[in-house]
């Protein structure tokens, strides 16, 4: 750890992600180093199956790494047991998948309220109205998801990865189900509550003018990064 | 975790599923429904038992002595004392010759006089007091029930002939207040007053007279042991409302135990339900679960959430189950109080409900742990991954612990219910036992299903293949279904087996009648009858004489502490024989048989297992009163006693003595490999002698048989019931691999399959496994029937291979049938909309 890690919030050392199947062992990523700024907003990109999705989802804590070394504010996040990665995904991640990912057997507002609910901090339902209202949803509160468009659902997940604070945001193409004026409406929207809620912004996609828009940009090739601006 | 509401989230997240749990609901409700209501109404009918106690009895007392009347003395003295009713009870033959046919049937006379009954009141059809029947003594009054109506074919007003005098039939009883039941009493009832009796002239010297009085004491101080000072020295037994050993209740104790095992079994079996209902629903819920999880849900929460759903669930089943099983009683009361009890009113009683909701719940959870704990197994990264839906059931080293803490908690509930350690331990070995048999027999076939291989491409590999597939329930419906089919084999098996003994008794080595209440004067002339006879009538002849078991080696019977299954001899009258002569047939097991012209001290020989139960052996002593009087015997010898061949036998059979010239009675069975013969001379011995009475084996077999018979119906239909309790399992199975199923069938039909040849696909793949289940059933029937006729019952093993085929195929026809209703309107569906919908 070197002193720059207080303004890092990220870091990645030589992390390998590999499955295994029945036959093989197949490695997804094969060494990632990446730094990432506190605040800053970062772009993934690269062809489909380059391990775009694999990398998020191993700073989510989602995935477990095969190899290497991922620090949160210092904090080692590889060596964490299940329920201590819960922990961490409850408090300081927020995630907005491609295919938005809600309860069917929620309304807008629970499924919102749902990560403080989990971990034990919801006290009223004022968090989660305010955050609908600054998506835009402040008439479908109690709507079910199957009663909401693409785009509704997709702001009800962004508001729902919003509740808690997180500090880090990690969207993996949150577009890619919706159409271009949808998804426009959805890409200003989220940067716009990275800048309010000031959090960083992990941001996977294929569109290169949308990846513009981040401070950084990351191309990832066969499980390796091969270009870092 | 410090503010996590899990109840909140888990209700959120069980809206709009309340359907996937059809299953789980039903199989809680049956188990849980049968041991509730059995045990309510067992409850209930205790309680009136006890209510009814003193009505059951007569009196708060009831003397008896057999074969002398009551001393003056205390008859005297009681009177004085109390209220006091006089009954009488002996055996006859009634005979009618109604229409010209001679119908004989053996009854039992009650007699009574104007005082009784004490407590209750008799109810007669049509509608009259006892004062305008059998107290109406210039006619002969008598009262009988329906079984002597039937039997003999008797209306009101018909006349026939009892001893010495004509009686007249004045009504039908309907209910006799202390009358135990009538199924729990033998023989056919005839009442009368004892005055009428008295003209009958019946009553002789020797013969087996029951006579009893009921007494309610007009003073609190006379008690039990009061009382049996004031008969001491007598022959008189002395029973009070509490001593009285309660036959009836017995009864009920051991028919509800015997019912609530079928429910728990039937709730176990149920729980193979209930554990593929959660299966299937965790599986549709394997998404939610991998979203909670990705939004920080730890693994014991979600592991929470699940849990709390079943368990609202159960509740939400066993509610109205619990409802139903105590509205039973109510349900029943008219009947109840109709038949048995007039001021039935039934009553909630708390401990049934309390043991129907602990088992419930401990199953309950016992069979959903497992699929609830293999959510610790699915990852939030699924959700960006297609992972096989594939749940390992590795459960955790705290669940593992959890389990065995249910299972002793359900063994400790076993014991409680079955009030007897020993009976519980081996209920559990053998369920034990019979699922690990099932699931060896089970998995070794499966094995074998995997390792042979059919021609690939064949319809017989493609069947193969999809019952051996990871994904498919094969095998739990081959286990479900055979626990039940087991259950009904083994039953069937055992039934037919002890069938087929009786009747070979009967037909082989039983006598075909006995005679009893032979005078000593009689034998002789019915000796002679007998060997007069032209066909070969073997006639064995024994006199006897009825006295109590009084003191084992100086010690008291009641301080005796003797062997629970040789209890009985202890407890009532026994018949007594005596012979110098060694009786034919008869096999010493220890010791000799004394001289013929023996004429010492009293000498006693005694049936072996009795004697080996009692503790005693040769040279003990047996103090026994016989007609008031005391004697004391030495046991000489021992006696293989063979019940089974109903030849007359008697435990204590004793030598000559001054016993002989006492006033006692012959018994006599007849055999003759002529039925029309020996028919013949019984029917003579019994027109010259109005006093001896007939038994024929075969009407009494009849009899038996017409009870068992009963109680086989009713086992049956519960193993039925556990073996459709399989179809719910099946339909489980049908709803959760619906989707696959259907998508099979779309990719079947795109390659060109005919909606025939994919139904047939699915009728063979059905029937191979309920094929494979009627296999393991027929091995594990027939192991543990074998198991029980050879240690349990002694009775030989034998197969009716007609019925067994039947129930072989029950089965497979069930399950392919069944299968094949709830999946034709599958086969007929649109491919391409199947596939569209399945990739959504
Ligand atoms: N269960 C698995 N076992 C083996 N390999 C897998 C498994 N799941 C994914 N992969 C492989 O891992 C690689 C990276 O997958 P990932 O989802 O990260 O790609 P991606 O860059 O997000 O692609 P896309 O743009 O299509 O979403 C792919 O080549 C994929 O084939
Ligand atoms: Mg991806």
């Amino acid at each position: 750890m070197n002193n720059n890690s207080k303004k890092h919030i990220i870091e990645l050392e030589n992390v390998h992600v590999s499955l295994k199947n029945n036959v093989e062992t197949v490695n997804i990523l094969k060494g990632i180093n990446l730094k990432i700024l506190k605040d800053n907003s970062i772009s993934v990109i690269g062809e489909s199956g380059a391990g775009k999705s694999t990398l998020a989802m191993t700073i989510a804590g989602l995935e477990l790494i095969s190899k290497g070394k991922i620090f949160f504010k210092g904090v080692a996040i590889h060596d964490l047991e299940e329920d201590e990665l819960a922990n961490y995904r409850s408090k300081n991640v927020g995630i907005i998948f491609q295919s938005f990912n809600l309860l069917p057997s929620m309304t807008a507002l629970e499924n919102v309220n749902l990560p403080n609910q989990i971990s034990g901090v919801l006290i009223d339902d004022k968090k989660g109205i305010e955050l609908l209202k600054s998506v835009g949803l402040k008439k479908r509160l109690n709507h079910y998801p199957h009663q909401l468009s693409g785009g509704e659902q997709q702001r009800v997940a962004i508001a729902r990865s919003l509740i808690s604070s997180p500090e880090i945001i990690i969207a993996d193409e949150p577009t890619g189900n919706l159409d271009k004026r949808n998804s426009e409406e959805v890409m200003k929207l989220i940067f716009k509550l990275q800048s309010d809620f000031a959090s960083t912004l992990i941001l996977v996609t294929h569109d290169e003018t949308i990846a513009k828009q981040c401070n950084k940009i990351i191309k990832l090739d066969n499980g390796l990064i091969v270009k870092d601006e | 975790m410090n503010n996590f509401k899990f109840w909140k989230l888990s209700i959120k997240e069980l809206r709009g599923s309340f359907n996937e749990f059809k299953i789980v609901i039903t199989s809680i409700f049956l188990g849980i429904f049968i041991i509730s209501a059995v045990g309510s109404l067992s409850e209930n009918l205790k309680f009136e038992i006890n209510n009814q106690r003193s009505q059951l009895l007569g009196g708060s007392f009831e003397l008896s002595t057999t074969y002398q009347k009551f001393p003056q003395k205390i008859k005297k003295w009681l009177e004085v004392n109390g209220k006091v009713a006089e009954v009488i009870e002996l055996r006859t033959m009634l005979s009618s010759n109604k229409n010209l046919i001679n119908k004989r049937r053996l009854v039992e006379l009650k007699a009574v006089d104007e005082n009784w009954p004490l407590i209750g009141s008799v109810s007669i059809t049509p509608n009259q007091t006892l004062n305008q029947t059998i107290n109406n003594t210039n006619v002969n009054g008598v009262l009988i029930d329906k079984n002597v109506k039937n039997q003999l074919s008797l209306d009101l007003g018909d006349t026939l002939d009892l001893g010495d005098s004509r009686i007249v039939i004045k009504g039908i009883i309907k209910k006799e207040p202390d009358r135990m039941f009538s199924f729990a009493t033998f023989g056919s009832r005839v009442l009368l007053s004892i005055k009428t009796l008295q003209k009958t002239n019946l009553i002789v010297p020797g013969s087996l007279v029951k006579y009893k009085i009921k007494f309610i004491p007009n003073k609190n101080n006379i008690n039990l042991s009061y009382l049996n000072k004031l008969v001491e020295g007598t022959n008189i037994t002395v029973r009070g409302v509490n001593s009285s050993t309660n036959n009836f209740n017995n009864f009920i104790e051991r028919t509800s135990l015997f019912i609530s095992m079928v429910g728990l079994i039937t709730l176990l079996i149920s729980g193979i339900g209930i554990s593929n209902g959660v299966k299937g629903y965790i599986i549709k819920k394997i998404k939610n679960i991998a979203i909670l999880k990705s939004l920080g849900a730890k693994n014991m929460q979600v592991f929470l959430i699940y849990l709390f759903q079943v368990m609202v669930i159960f509740l939400l089943s066993i509610i109205p189950a619990l409802l139903a099983g105590i509205s039973i009683p109510f349900i029943l009361s008219p009947i109840i109080s109709s038949e048995l009890f007039d001021t039935f009113q039934a009553t909630i009683f708390l401990k049934p409900i309390i043991i129907s909701f602990s088992f419930g719940l401990i199953v309950c959870l016992l069979f959903t742990i497992i699929p609830i704990s293999s959510t610790y197994e699915i990852k939030p990264i699924q959700l960006i991954r297609h992972a096989a839906h594939n749940i390992h059931n590795e459960s955790s080293k705290k669940i593992k612990i959890f389990i065995f803490f249910l299972i002793c908690f359900l063994s400790y509930l076993i014991v409680i219910m079955t009030n007897d350690i020993k009976l519980s331990a081996y209920i559990f070995t053998s369920i034990f036992v019979s699922f690990m048999i099932l699931s060896t027999l089970t998995n070794i076939y499966f094995y074998i299903l995997k390792k042979i291989n059919f021609k690939i491409g064949s319809l017989s590999e493609f069947v193969r293949k999809s019952i051996i597939s990871k994904n498919s329930f094969s095998k739990t419906i081959v286990v479900s279904f055979s626990i039940g089919l087991s259950l009904l084999i083994s039953l069937n098996i055992i039934e037919e087996s002890l069938d087929n003994k009786i009747s070979k008794t009967i037909n082989q080595e039983a006598p075909n009648h006995f005679l009893i209440d032979i005078q000593p004067n009689q034998i002789d002339t019915i000796n002679k009858l007998a060997s007069s006879s032209k066909d070969i009538l073997f006639l064995n002849s024994q006199p006897m004489l009825r006295g109590r078991i009084t003191e084992i080696n100086d010690i008291k019977v009641e301080n005796l502490k003797v062997n629970k299954d040789v209890e009985w001899v202890l407890k009532r009258d026994r018949a007594f024989s005596w012979t110098n002569e060694r009786p034919k047939n008869s096999k010493l097991i220890s010791g000799e048989w004394w001289k013929k012209d023996y004429n010492g001290p009293l000498l006693v020989s005694m049936g072996d297992k009795i004697a080996k139960g009692m503790n005693v052996k040769i040279g003990d002593n047996i103090r026994f009163n016989i007609l008031g009087r005391n004697f004391e015997a030495t046991i000489y010898n021992t006696r293989e006693i063979i019940w089974e061949n109903m030849n007359i036998n008697f435990i204590f059979v004793l030598s000559e003595s001054s016993l002989t010239n006492a006033p006692h009675t012959w018994i006599a069975s007849t055999t003759s490999e002529n039925k029309e013969i020996n028919n013949n001379f019984v029917e003579k011995v019994v027109t010259t002698f109005s006093n001896i009475s007939s038994i024929s084996i075969e009407e009494s077999y009849k009899a038996i048989k017409s009870i068992l018979n009963l109680l086989i119906i009713i086992i049956n239909s519960i193993a039925l019931i556990t073996l459709l309790s399989g179809v719910i399992v099946l339909t489980g199975i049908l709803d959760v691999s619906k989707k696959d199923k259907l998508y099979e069938i779309a990719i079947f039909k795109i390659l060109g399959a005919s909606p025939k040849k994919i139904s047939l696909l699915w009728l063979y793949e059905y029937l191979i496994i309920g094929l494979m289940a009627s296999l393991i059933s027929l091995l594990i029937g027939c192991l543990v029937s074998f198991i029980l006729l050879y240690f349990v019952f002694n009775v030989d093993f034998y197969v009716n291979y007609l019925t067994l085929i039947i129930l072989s195929f029950i089965v497979p026809i069930v399950i392919t049938v069944f299968s094949f209703f709830k999946m034709i309107k599958l086969v007929l569906s649109k491919p391409l909309q199947v596939l569209r919908a399945h990739n959504h």
